[in-house]
């Protein structure tokens, strides 16, 4: 009379095992295998594939790439307990065993960080040895809080990501677009750390409530996704923090800012693909008071922003454009700081290190630092008039409609 | 059938005290078990209270101990499971084991006079299945991606593979069977012996209303926690063997499209019960207390136990009253308003009749009596602000709030806890032959009801306040960030309610072994396991007692010899007028 | 004097001051916050004083219920108590007396607590909560909601009035209404169940996945206000709340002209994968 519940007790329990097959592990891959380019064409709707368990054990260690090499030279020296400078640390040899090059470099005495030889790229750089416990960590936070739009495999691909605009990050491309490192370069882990603590604005990708130290598990997890000769695990690739624009210039003079901002702005094109904040005869004026030359005719309604494609959506196949904010209107991804303050600093970098993959260049060298630090008050002036002041903003169209 | 004959008691150290078949030592496994999870469910919600005080800030002493990952603050998930086990755990391995297993076991044989349960062997499976269910339910918190974090109700798509996708949410969902099926086992064999092993003379009528409760309770286990263990299978199914019965089509590759809301219908055909499942023993116990305390019959007998079948029956035809904002049809919604409306009726009834119960009574204030008048208080306050939620034009706004949350800690769980409470206080010196501490015992009371009041109250003000529940931080929203403070007094109040408890379990291990000595009588009162000496011999009764008179004669005029009480077994000097 | 109030007045005090104690403090510490806010908002949609007005209606009822049996719990705990020699009046209450009092009783809290609350109740779902606005009632302003993972997809028609339409405006996590004219909402979900809780509305309704729901309210006032999502779904369930604007009739034409401008700037007529819109359901 009993026998039976007990009996589908048993196997019930026997098939909750972990390891058990379970019918989603066709499309479950492995979470190093396979590129962005070999997922581009499923054989499923991507979004819509099966659910299923996951087992979130990783079980290999992981190299990946630290802060280049003089950035790391500078931490490494800071750091005498733990790193000694080294000359011919690596001598790396061919197949018959004669040395083809002599590298010095910093010695790390607990064994994390290692100077490593590529011997196709022909090139070394410091590579830190994660290990399996902790990227079983950060893969156990990344299903739990990343994978319902991220993918259980990274690829951007989640279930709830299904039509949302713009769509979740590949974490297989490795490249990120609000990092604000330049569009060259990979992220370093603070600069991620930093964009999940602040999350970004009027998308699902909030403010998330982990601790600092899970998030660095998390961020590890994610680097480890990136494919072997790409990302973190490419010998050339450079890891840098965010882009330096120096100290603000305009601490003391807001109103200088904004000024100079809007002048900025409309000198250098930004309505191009943003809207213009002025009337087109007022932008002539900018233009020729800089000492250009004034195109005279613009787009055909400089109120509106200019839809752009978008090449790094394009790679995780999904066919989206991207409309460039409206600085009036939509809400900016990353122009908080942490305390979730509107900071010209924040917007600024954004405008230093462009948007990989938007048409968003990087400004940093194209102006000087003041101008990017202007465009950064201009654009903080403009939200803080503007956004989600209909009235206000109304009057401001209707200005540059010129009445209608 | 055991209860006919004496068996000779076992002498094996196995036999007697682990996988023993006696309902006296499988009532005091029940009672460990089940304190043992109510300590660990306590901590737990002490955990939770803290993070809703105080987001995201390490906890002192638990926090290191528990969460050292992490330096001591709870993050989301671990939030998330906490709250998740700790409805779980309460409910299924907390008060079901103590409430049912424990005083279902000790009191239905004692009480009834029989030698044992009519299925010993059946009763002590059903000890070790829930044990089982315990020992999965705990492991489950060990899995890799954490244990289930879907709500103790574990509504789909939420607890199926879409947005789970570790074990632990499967091995809650065997947990939870596991133990329905052990519920099932002790629900067989409380209503079968109930049925056919009362003593000679023992009318239905002369049943102490424990026992009535005990045995409704019983039907309803039986009733419905097979559908609730179907749930759960279909739930595994669609989690490890990838079938579809709560995922719809539309968010599935190639789906057949199942439906999340099967599984809301399942769950609360088995979910509204239990709540009665959990408040009838505490009727049937607080009734006798009330009557033992008072030393007065309990006030219309028949009535009361009329207006607990009325409860039972409708308890099966009120469960939509959980799903007005599920999207119900009309039709629907308003029939489960007014059936869930009419429980008030025999919920008024039973209230009059133990206030008149005690009314004009002569009132002994012994902690278990304290405990049997604190339960009116609370179960009043709980009950009546039922008409809130069963209301749906008021539920559409208090639905998923604090509010409920308050509603129903204090109805099933502070109601449940404290009928709980005084049944030990009660029937502890017939267990151990000792006595619980009075003074510690009125310590533990008051230092429960007062914080306890206060925590679920202050939930009342935050739910109509509009705070949802199962939220993480309620900081995060501006418009609940005015209702903080509220959190902080709530969980204050807590934090002092689980220091209260931990009196009690000093009084309980002090007085278990160090305690009092007990009289084998120190109530005076005339129910059969009084009858008895202390310790209860193996076989209770040596001879089978004839029953001759109901349970609640206190101040009978007729009884002799100028007592205000009289055995069951004693006759009456005349019956009354 | 008797026990129960010896008890309390002697050395038990210290176990009632403990938590009152802390009470206080807790409550002096944020009493600027306790003066703020104490229940919810005032209502904001045309229907929200309905709900305000049932529950004082209730309130008082379960109120004045809960003395009573408070007033029946502690007379005799009170005066009825075995230390001052007190017996025990012996009666079963079987007598006729006590069923008709126990009939009475009954008939009475059936017709005040319940039938009085229900005949309330029915009137105010009929008329106002389920009274949802036919499709085809003029000036009413359709919404699509999308719940997912953790944010509200909103979608409303545009300046053509048409959903489904490339000029819909698309939001997340925001949605702006009129005053003054009923919103009627279409709410599915992506993946788990979500429920949208507009808590100066007064209104509530499941985001289901694989069905479509129906609910609507109508803004009596103008301003910023919450959504929130009041069912569990997932770890950031509590981060998953958003903006309601409802802006004045005035306001309402500029913005929906440049919200659907924007919409049809931002239109990718390649990106079919980000359609979603549905079969309005009544």
């Amino acid at each position: 009379m009993t026998a039976r519940p007990l009996l589908l007790v048993t196997a019930a329990l026997a098939l909750v095992a972990p390891g058990f097959a379970t019918p989603g592990d066709e499309t479950a891959a492995g979470h190093d295998a396979g590129n962005a380019a070999e997922h581009s064409e499923p054989e499923l709707p991507p979004h819509s594939r099966a659910p299923h368990q996951v087992d979130v054990t990783v079980h290999d260690d992981a190299w990946l790439l630290v802060n280049d090499y003089d950035t790391f030279g500078e931490l490494a020296e800071a750091d005498p307990e733990r790193f000694e400078f080294v000359e011919g640390l690596l001598e790396p040899k061919d197949e018959s065993g004669e040395v083809i090059d002599t590298y010095d470099g910093y010695r790390d005495k607990t064994g994390r960080v290692e100077l490593r030889y590529d011997p196709e790229a022909e090139d070394v750089a410091y590579f830190e040895r994660v290990s399996a416990e902790r990227l079983t960590r950060g893969h156990e936070n990344y299903i739990q809080y990343c994978a319902s739009c991220h993918g259980l495999e990274g690829d951007g691909y989640g279930r709830s990501a299904q039509h949302l605009r713009p769509p979740p990050r590949d974490f297989r491309v490795g490249k990120f677009k609000f990092t604000k490192v330049g569009v060259e370069n990979l992220p370093s882990d603070q600069a991620l750390v930093d964009l999940v603590k602040k999350g970004l604005d009027g998308t699902p990708m909030y403010p998330w409530a982990l601790t600092e130290g899970q998030l660095l598990d998390v961020i590890q997890y994610i680097k480890s996704l990136s494919p072997p000769e790409s990302g973190w695990r490419d010998v050339y690739a450079v890891v840098k923090g965010p882009v330096d624009i120096g100290e603000d210039p305009w601490t003391n003079d807001v109103q200088g800012a904004v000024a100079r901002g809007e002048i900025v702005y409309h000198n250098v094109g930004c309505f191009n693909c943003h809207p213009g904040y002025v009337t087109p005869a007022r932008i002539d004026e900018i233009v020729t008071g800089e000492g250009g030359i004034a195109k005279g005719s613009y787009r055909e309604d400089l109120t509106l922003p200019k839809i752009v494609p978008n090449t790094m959506y394009q790679v995780q196949g999904y066919k989206t454009s991207i409309l460039p904010p409206d600085f009036t209107w939509h809400s900016i991804r990353a122009g908080r700081d942490r305390q979730g303050n509107l900071s010209a600093l924040e917007i600024a970098r954004t405008v230093g290190s462009g948007i990989a993959g938007s048409g968003m260049p990087q400004w940093k060298g194209s102006m000087p630092d003041k101008d990017i630090w202007a465009i950064g008050y201009y654009v903080r002036h403009l939200i803080e008039t503007y956004h989600g002041k209909p009235q206000a903003r109304a009057a401001l169209m209707s200005e540059l409609r010129g009445g209608n | 059938m055991s209860g006919d004959h004496i068996h000779p008691e076992p002498t094996s150290f196995l036999r007697k005290h682990v996988f023993s078949v006696d309902h006296k030592v499988i009532a005091k496994q029940f009672m460990w078990f089940g304190l043992f999870w109510l300590l660990i469910g306590g901590i737990m919600a002490m955990l939770i209270r803290w993070q809703l005080a105080y987001p995201g800030t390490p906890m002192p002493v638990f926090g290191k101990l528990f969460f050292s990952s992490t330096g001591g603050v709870i993050d989301p998930a671990s939030y998330n499971t906490l709250f998740t086990m700790h409805g779980t755990i309460m409910i299924f391995l907390g008060l079901t084991p103590l409430m049912i297993g424990c005083f279902g076991n000790w009191c239905i044989p004692l009480m009834i006079g029989a030698r044992d349960m009519i299925f010993p062997l059946l009763n002590m499976l059903s000890f070790w299945t829930v044990m089982l269910g315990g020992a999965v339910a705990f492991y489950s918190l060990f899995v890799p991606l954490g244990g289930s974090e879907a709500g103790w109700t574990g509504y789909p798509t939420l607890s199926t593979t879409v947005a789970n996708q570790g074990t632990g949410e499967t091995l809650w969902a065997v947990a939870v069977f596991l133990i329905g099926a052990s519920s099932i086992m002790g629900g067989i064999n409380y209503m079968t012996t109930v049925i056919r092993l009362r003593a000679p003379g023992m009318r239905w009528t002369d049943l102490p209303l424990t026992i009535w409760g005990l045995f409704f309770t019983a039907v309803l286990n039986v009733l419905f926690l097979p559908v609730i263990g179907s749930a759960m299978i279909l739930l595994v199914l669609d989690r490890v063997f990838g079938t579809q019965f709560y995922v719809p089509a539309s968010i599935m590759a190639g789906g057949g499209g199942g439906d999340p809301i099967l599984y809301q219908h399942l769950f609360w055909i088995f979910g509204h019960p239990e709540v009665y499942i959990l408040i009838l023993p505490a009727w049937g116990i607080v009734s006798d207390l009330l009557s033992f305390f008072a030393r007065k019959p309990a006030f219309a007998y028949r009535v009361t136990v009329g207006a607990m079948m009325a409860v039972t029956v409708l308890s099966a035809v009120v469960y939509g009253h959980h799903m007005f904002t599920t999207g119900l049809s009309a039709m629907l919604g308003e029939s489960f308003m007014l059936l869930t409306m009419i429980i008030s009726v025999p919920g008024e009834i039973l209230f009059f009749n133990w206030l008149h119960t005690i009314w004009r009574g002569s009132l002994r204030m012994d902690t278990p009596m304290l405990f049997a008048l604190s339960v009116i208080f609370v179960f009043g306050l709980g009950g009546l602000t039922g008409l809130y939620l069963a209301t749906i034009s008021t539920d559409i706004y208090l639905h998923d709030t604090y509010f409920v949350v308050g509603h129903f800690h204090l109805t099933m769980a502070a109601s449940a806890l404290f009928a709980t409470f005084g049944a030990i206080y009660f029937w502890f010196p017939k267990m151990f032959g000792r006595k619980l501490n009075e003074t510690l015992g009125k310590i533990h009371f008051w230092g429960s009801l007062v914080p306890l009041t206060i925590v679920f109250c202050t939930m009342f003000v935050s739910g109509y306040a509009g705070m949802p529940r199962r939220y993480y931080d309620h900081t995060s929203a501006d418009y609940l960030k005015p209702l903080q403070h509220l959190n902080v007094t709530t969980s204050l109040a807590a934090f002092t309610l689980g220091i209260a408890q931990l009196v009690f379990a000093f009084n309980f291990i002090k007085s278990r072994w160090w305690g009092e000595k007990a009289s084998e009588n120190p109530w005076e009162v005339g129910t059969l396991e009084w009858t008895l000496p202390t310790p209860v011999p193996h076989y209770n009764f040596k001879e089978i007692p004839n029953v001759v008179c109901g349970p609640h004669e206190f101040s009978n005029p007729a009884i002799p010899d100028g007592k205000d009480w009289i055995y069951q077994t004693e006759p009456l000097a005349e019956q009354p007028a | 004097m008797n026990r129960l109030v010896s008890l309390v007045s002697r050395a038990r005090v210290r176990w009632l001051a403990t938590p009152a104690a802390l009470l206080l403090a807790s409550t002096a510490a944020s009493a600027q916050e306790v003066v703020d806010r104490w229940g919810p908002t005032p209502p904001a949609s045309t229907y929200g004083p309905r709900f305000d007005s049932l529950f004082s209606l209730i309130t008082t009822l379960i109120g004045i219920s809960f003395l009573i049996v408070l007033v029946m719990l502690l007379v005799p705990c009170l005066r009825d108590n075995a230390k001052k020699g007190k017996k025990a009046h012996f009666d079963h209450g079987t007598s006729l007396h006590d069923k008709r009092f126990t009939a009475v009783v009954s008939v009475v809290v059936f017709i005040v607590l319940d039938a009085w609350v229900l005949v309330r109740a029915m009137g105010d779902l009929r008329e106002a909560y389920w009274n949802v606005p036919a499709p085809d009632t003029p000036g009413i302003f359709k919404v699509e909601v999308l719940a997912q993972q953790w944010a509200w997809n909103f979608r409303t028609p545009g300046v053509d009035g048409e959903l489904g339409t490339p000029d819909d405006v698309i939001t997340i996590n925001e949605l702006t209404v009129p005053i003054g004219r009923p919103v009627v909402f279409n709410l599915t979900s992506k993946d788990v169940i979500h429920s949208l809780f507009l808590p100066d509305m007064r209104l509530k309704r499941d985001a289901n996945p694989g069905a479509i729901n129906v609910a609507w309210f109508e803004a009596a006032k103008s301003g910023d206000f919450d959504i929130l999502c009041a069912e569990l779904c997932g770890y950031a369930h509590y981060q998953m709340h958003g903006k309601l604007h409802v802006l004045p009739e005035a306001d309402f034409p500029a913005w929906e002209k440049d919200a659907s401008a924007l919409a049809l700037a931002a239109y990718d007529a390649n990106d079919t994968e980000a359609r979603w819109a549905w079969d309005w359901k009544e």
